[in-house]
């Protein structure tokens, strides 16, 4: 059940990485905020879930202009925080896993 | 249409404009509008345009950058603090810390993520363009059938059409179908060439343009590796896109390459050889103005003698030296 809920997020989370891998480091490192905006939308995935995550990834994104003062910009976390996150990055539920 | 495909309609508008525009403006001045060169000339005309259009964001980063002098003190006690640590929560600690003094001096070297997300959709833009003049279809605005049709089968070299990938001759070379095999070599030393420049570009910097400071702190040796990974992914594309996207591509990198090179000459990291090498320079010709956190390295021109000193015991060298002490 709780496997279904994450699969979007997880299916993300595997995108993402993927880019962070290959892509990134074409450009080195170029964003103004800590953490930078693909490890962000990453973080705000894991957390929200794909649309919500994605929407505060692109607000991010259009807040990282020259212009920007930069600095440290966390993802919101929710009140309840009810999965975990694997080293890899993706999302299960609590119990699962460790056991 | 498909979402990708609605954002990126307008872009895919201005790149096929950029393109209709520079073709016709070189089919103005007379050249053939069917030759491939006059083709490749607006792909290069493309890469000015957007590249020009990046200088300011490019300057106002260099600009930035000169400015880490002042925060350098700081900077160095945030990397002394976590020297030797090498485990993931000390590392994002000091990033965190790094960010905020930027943040707190104005002095953010990082050019933001913007001029990558102007770019990256005009590469895609580029790429769906030719994808589409592949198959001989319309573009979305300026570039009409004729002219889709006659960007596609545009020549590089008088040899290889643009719209042609290495994977799509290696298919008809396998099925044992007519290919071209200059495509398959072009793609080739695009790879090598673009590996090359780009290696260049990151030695120049590396090499000239850093701060000892910057050398020595763990993101650079992280980012030192990444390094390795590019020519794969060059391979990759190279084997996978079109021609004229693997030109696009490399014109841009030879752009980056240049601009890197004129800066590194003129504007220079403070603290860095270039730097030293800079001041030298300008010392020579007389022109060194000294600034507030200028470093002024002077040196002796070195005297150059090809004439082998003859070694002379110390009784000697005092006889020697007693007579000529006024003259010399």
């Amino acid at each position: 059940m709780t496997a279904a809920v994450l699969a979007p997020r997880n299916a993300a989370v595997v995108l993402l990485r993927g880019y962070r891998a290959v892509i990134s480091p074409l450009y080195g490192d170029v964003c103004r905020y800590y953490p930078s905006c693909s490890a962000y939308t990453l973080q705000a995935i894991q957390e929200h879930g794909v649309v919500i995550g994605s929407g505060l990834g692109v607000k991010r994104i259009a807040r990282c202009h020259p212009w920007a003062e930069g600095g440290i910009d966390d993802v919101p976390l929710k009140k309840v925080r009810r999965y975990r996150v694997t080293p890899f990055g993706f999302v299960v539920a609590e119990s699962q896993g460790k056991g | 249409m498909d979402l990708i495909g609605t954002i990126l309609w307008p872009l895919k508008w201005v790149v096929e404009l950029l393109l209709v525009g520079w073709h016709q403006l070189f089919e103005a001045i007379g050249m053939d509008p069917a030759a491939g060169i006059t083709w490749v000339l607006s792909i290069v005309g493309l890469v000015v345009v957007v590249r020009a259009a990046l200088i300011p964001i490019f300057v106002r980063q260099i600009k930035n950058q000169r400015r880490m002098l002042e925060v350098a003190p700081q900077l160095k006690k945030i990397q002394e603090k976590y020297k030797g640590k090498k485990d993931q929560f000390s590392r994002e600690a000091m990033s965190r810390e790094t960010m905020e003094l930027y943040k707190k001096t104005g002095t953010n070297p990082l050019s933001s993520c913007l001029p990558l997300l102007i770019q990256m959709p005009i590469f895609f833009a580029l790429f769906s363009v030719l994808n589409d003049a592949q198959h001989s279809k319309a573009g979305v605005g300026p570039l009409n059938d004729t002219l889709a049709e006659q960007f596609g089968s545009a020549k590089l070299f008088g040899i290889a059409p643009l719209h042609d990938s290495f994977a799509s001759q290696w298919t008809l070379m396998t099925s044992g179908e007519p290919y071209v095999a200059a495509v398959m070599w072009i793609a080739g030393v695009m790879v090598v060439l673009m590996t090359a420049s780009q290696f260049f570009t990151q030695l120049q910097i590396v090499s000239k343009n850093m701060s000892p400071e910057t050398k020595a702190s763990p993101m650079f040796r992280q980012q030192r590796v990444l390094l390795y990974l590019l020519p794969l992914v060059f391979a990759f594309s190279g084997v996978a896109f079109p021609l004229g996207v693997m030109f696009y591509w490399l014109t841009s990198n030879i752009w980056t390459m240049v601009q890197q090179f004129i800066v590194i000459r003129n504007m220079p990291t403070p603290g860095s050889e270039a730097a030293k090498a800079r001041e030298a320079r300008l010392a020579r010709k007389g022109k060194l103005e000294a600034k507030d956190g200028d470093i002024i390295v002077l040196e002796e021109p070195k005297k150059t003698t090809t004439q082998r000193q003859q070694p002379m015991s110390k009784d000697r060298a005092k006889k020697q030296a007693k007579p000529g002490d006024a003259g010399s």
